[in-house]
């Protein structure tokens, strides 16, 4: 069959591994992908014979970041079309506004979707009217302390109070005992307000622990909307996932089957298109576990591949489809969900050294191949590891039928990965993924199966 | 695709203002603030617990408690007119009338902006006081313009017949309501009518135009109430057997539907509107939805200095009202004083025009500054025409007012501004998009009226706190009252000290009197203005007002932006080829 009509030039406003995916995406559906490079990328592998045009210096506040001169730069090269890929501006509602307004097509959701699922409270409304549980707190902002005192009390210590105009951990306080309430209220308050100008706080009972699930949802303009199973993103450092797999092993199929259903009307209420996921906490503490709505990140994420091996569906095909108009090609009853996908991040960090970042030289690059194994990465042996981005270096992912067969044969894969002249973090994920802890579930976000930390980890 | 080359325009705030600065600024701006919280708290209470228990034991609402139930669950009213007779007081029993006892607000049933008008049976039964025809017609009127579908909520008494002369007879007066009501009927605006109680006279009149009149059980429609009757003919009559839904609704035909309570009674309007057309904002929006400023408003209140004679950057003020801080600023290479330009507000296009503040470029000299906040000739001519391209292409047009006045002198004259400012006067008054005007602090002189204020009428005009709204400064007008007294240095030519002293005294007067009557509390109270804002809830002010200027179809003129005339505006002014 071939692909359908869409755009003729697509702008990829993205680097790494990100470009490389879709411009894969790009070459299979006969689109040209037009890469948006800084300077410390202009002779990155991924761009070689391929057009490019450079946003700025090598810092990405001046270059990947800048929404106005990734526009312009789309424009300038005649193309109809933006893929943000994910981190950067993916999830930046102006980025999205900015394309609309200069005719560009953006692909992912509409700017107020992207903007009503970046705020907390909103976004909580939203899916809670959609049927989904949330995380027990105030319903929007708090009114005053008694108000504080009294949600505290209904949702149970401990409780976090959160700037309703914050970002970045600022206007945010604990408190662990109602004692600790009034105080932790005015302490977010005045922080609140000498931050963003705006003292409003709203309060959430503080879940520790549990387990991270997230619902892989895409969607068209004309309300069809599907989800491509979950994916259980546990293993994580300070918040930075390491280990993605599908299914959850631990979650209840009755909670799975009723959560994915819910998540799928929850997109469709409020209009979303393209690619998204919903973020849930497994809440371990109420029995049966229940999944808790988190947020939703309005983008593909790097783990997408996981799903996509369960499912076959590509999803960046389906990204640029549902941009162009199209109907999404599958129903839900035709998605299939096969067998057990895990993948691993593999980054340039020295895990014996605290993940110190390893930027330098490849002097050495092969990545294992062979059934079950996909490896996605943009180096190439020579490829210099810019110290100014993340340092991942590629995504092995593994199919099998079952979990322990995925992980074997993950272990296997990472050890073929052959990488010479900066450490990585293979060595970590294969200890991980053979530790028992792993293999019978116990642990949670706060804690690294089977991995006692490095040196100078502490 | 449509192109309004909108760009993101402000900056985060702690680069261009200190901790310091900011916090003075919200402290001084938090206390006008709480004045106007409390304040409106006041005017809510009407006359007090008592009167709310009195209306509760007879099984009926308040009228905010019925404005509340109307409208959808989790959105928020609007008021306007909280303020008129502020402070005042009425009679010989020295009477107060918060609100001139009744309700006016933009509330949102079904989804479609609607104009309720409420009379407050906590307030001496709901009766009409000086103004409060005029405040209800004002509300009638916002409806007309706007083509809002108006809700009456009927409680009243009739005149309160103390001050009749001062409510009855005028241009304006008590009977001016039902012509108003004539003219929404006869524009095809829906009108709808609640009778909770007292309707005596005037109250009686009042629903009887709208298309559909419920009737409570407790409610009764009379010319003439049981008290005038028993003077007049001797009979012992209750006002329900007068006029009840047993006369109205079944004998007279006066009233449609006779319900049982308050509560069933505004639910039956809930209905009456949902069969109403759609709200029409989500076409007009197209594939844009609503969407925050990127730099919170919630910081205006930090930026906008107390003291009129400080200066701030306009650009931040705007990139604080409109959606994702995106503008499309018009003709920015001429006339600097002024800024124009458009952007969406709660996902639609709208017009804006804001002084610039503190120095800017004199077109005359190269390199020299100029003040800023008045109006020259090429800021002038900038506005009027952006004014008529707005009303070409259907974008409502917001005015943001900080203006000292027009320019004055020899020069000024030489050039005209006197014809410049009557051709910018004629635009305004015979446009018909719907315009808001916000007084975000001074309002001197030609420069209101210049920029859209009451007179030019606005379909709404907004004040801050911080507004000071008035011919000229206090000390100006003092200089001006006395200049004959005075030498070409504003001193005092007389030598006699027993006269140098009334002269100064006069002066002083005359200063103090002005800068009373410049606060925003006086202007609504008169109502030289509609309503009195806090600066963090202008956003949502302006965004419901552009909402309701797009709700309804068919009556005005809305281009779609490819043929905006204001694309011609650009092209001609930035000299482009």
């Amino acid at each position: 069959m071939p692909p359908p009509r869409s755009f003729h030039r697509l702008f990829v406003a993205n680097r790494g591994e990100v470009a490389v995916r879709v411009a894969r995406a790009c070459d299979e559906l006969g689109i040209t992908p037009v890469f948006a490079v800084s300077e410390a990328d202009r002779d990155a592998p991924w761009v070689h014979g391929r057009e490019s045009i450079c946003l700025g210096p090598a810092r990405a506040a001046a270059s990947y970041l800048d929404a106005t001169r990734v526009v312009q730069a789309a424009r300038q090269t005649h193309c109809t079309a933006l893929h943000p890929g994910w981190g950067f501006l993916s999830e930046n509602p102006l980025l999205a506004a900015l394309c609309e307004h200069h005719g560009v097509t953006f692909i992912g959701p509409p700017a107020h979707v992207m903007h009503q699922m970046g705020k907390k409270i909103p976004a909580k409304r939203a899916m809670a009217k959609a049927g989904l549980a949330v995380i027990p707190g105030s319903e929007g902002v708090l009114r005053d302390a008694d108000d504080a005192i009294a949600t505290a009390e209904r949702v149970g210590v401990p409780v976090l109070l959160k700037a309703n105009s914050g970002g970045g951990g600022r206007g945010m306080r604990i408190a662990r005992s109602l004692d600790e309430v009034a105080s932790a209220y005015a302490d977010a308050q005045a922080e609140a307000r000498a931050a963003f100008g705006d003292e409003r706080v709203y309060m959430e009972r503080l879940l520790e622990g549990g387990r991270h699930v997230e619902i892989q949802i895409i969607a068209d303009r004309w309300g069809n909307v599907c989800h491509l199973g979950e994916r259980d993103c546990t293993v994580q450092r300070n918040h930075q996932k390491l280990i993605e797999e599908s299914p959850s092993p631990v979650l209840d199929p009755r909670e799975r089957e009723q959560t994915l259903a819910r998540a799928v009307n929850a997109a469709r209420s409020i209009g979303y298109v393209g690619a998204g996921t919903m973020e849930f906490l497994l809440d371990t503490s109420a029995k049966p576990a229940v999944l808790r709505f988190m947020e939703m990140n309005t983008r593909l994420q790097v783990e997408h591949c996981v799903s996509e091996q369960r499912s076959g569906i590509d999803l960046v095909h389906e990204q640029i489809r549902v941009a162009a108009g199209h109907r999404l090609s599958f129903t839900q009853d035709q998605v299939e969900l096969r067998g057990h996908a895990i993948e691993c991040r593999i980054n340039a960090e020295d895990p014996e050294d605290g993940f110190r970042p390893t930027p330098g030289t490849i002097t050495r690059w092969e990545v294992p191949s062979g059934p079950g194994i996909r490896v996605d990465t943009h180096v190439a042996q020579g490829y210099v590891v810019p110290p100014h981005y993340d340092s991942l270096l590629c995504k092995v992912i593994t199919m099998a039928e079952h979990r322990d067969a995925a992980a074997d044969l993950m272990i296997d894969a990472l050890g073929r990965l052959q990488c010479e002249g900066v450490s990585t973090t293979a060595s970590m994920h294969r200890q991980i993924l053979a530790s028992a802890a792993f293999r019978s579930n116990h642990y949670d976000t706060r804690t690294i199966p089977g991995w006692g930390g490095g040196k100078g980890s502490g | 695709m449509v192109h309004v080359p909108v760009a993101p325009i402000g900056r985060p705030r702690k680069s261009f203002l200190d901790d310091a600065t900011f916090t003075a600024n919200q402290d001084a701006v938090a206390g006008r603030e709480a004045t106007l919280a409390q304040r409106r708290a006041e005017v809510a209470a009407g006359w007090g617990e008592q009167y709310v228990k009195r209306v509760h034991d007879k099984g009926k609402r308040t009228a905010r408690e019925r404005l509340e139930a109307l409208a959808d669950p989790g959105t928020r009213t609007f008021e306007v007119g909280t303020f008129v007779n502020y402070g005042l007081e009425f009679g010989d029993g020295k009477q107060k009338c918060p609100g001139a006892g009744v309700v006016t607000a933009f509330a949102q049933i079904h989804g479609r902006w609607c104009m309720v008008i409420a009379n407050d049976n906590t307030v001496a039964s709901g009766s009409w006081w000086p103004k409060t025809p005029e405040k209800i017609e004002r509300a009638q009127m916002m409806a007309l313009r706007l083509r809002l579908p108006t809700v009456y909520l009927v409680d009243c008494s009739g005149l309160f017949l103390p001050e009749q002369s001062r409510s009855f007879p005028g241009a304006t007066g008590a009977g001016h309501i039902f012509k108003m009501n004539s003219l929404l009927s006869d524009a095809g605006v829906p009108q709808l009518a609640g009778v909770f109680g007292d309707c005596i006279a005037g109250g009686g009149y009042m629903p009887l135009i709208s298309d559909r009149v419920y009737m409570t059980e407790q409610a009764y429609m009379v010319i003439a109430g049981a008290a005038l009757i028993k003077g007049a003919k001797s009979q012992k009559i209750t006002s329900l057997d007068i006029g009840g839904p047993e006369v109205h609704v079944h004998t007279s035909r006066c009233a449609d539907v006779r319900v049982p309570d308050d509560d069933t009674l505004v639910a039956a309007l809930r209905a009456d509107v949902a069969r109403l057309p759609g709200s029409a904002v989500a076409y007009y929006r197209g594939d844009a939805g609503p969407v925050d400023p990127a730099h919170g408003t919630a910081e205006l209140a930090g930026i906008l200095p107390v003291d009129h004679r400080e200066s701030y950057d306009a650009t931040e003020v705007l990139a604080r009202l409109v959606d994702q801080s995106l503008l499309w600023e018009v003709m920015p290479s001429v006339g600097e004083e002024m800024m124009c330009g458009i952007g969406r507000i709660g996902g639609l296009w709208c017009g804006f025009v804001i002084n610039r503040q503190g120095l800017v470029g004199d077109p005359a000299e190269p390199g020299a500054r100029r003040p800023a906040a008045i109006l020259y000739r090429a800021g002038i001519a900038k506005i009027s025409a952006f004014s008529r391209a707005c009303n070409d292409d259907g974008i409502p047009l917001v005015w943001l007012q900080d203006i000292s006045g027009f320019d004055i002198g020899v020069e000024a004259e030489r050039q005209g501004l006197l014809s410049y400012g009557s051709n910018l006067i004629y635009t305004n008054s015979t446009n018909a998009v719907p315009m808001f005007t916000v007084l975000l602090r001074k309002a001197s002189g030609a420069g209101y009226y210049a920029m859209a204020g009451m007179p030019y009428d606005p379909v709404v005009q907004l004040s801050t706190t911080l507004s000071r709204l008035s011919v000229m400064e206090g000390r100006t007008l003092a200089i001006a009252t006395y200049n004959t007294k005075l030498d070409d240095d504003f001193q005092i030519t007389a030598t006699d000290p027993a006269e140098r002293q009334k002269i100064e005294a006069g002066m002083r007067a005359v200063e103090s009197r002005i800068e009373g009557d410049m606060d925003p509390w006086v202007a609504a109270r008169q109502m030289d203005t509609d309503e009195i804002v806090e600066l963090g809830e202008l956003r949502d002010y302006l965004t419901m007002l552009v909402e309701a200027s797009y709700q309804s179809t068919g009556y005005r003129r809305i281009k779609n932006s490819r043929i905006w005339s204001m694309h011609d505006l650009a092209i001609v002014s930035e000299g482009l080829r």
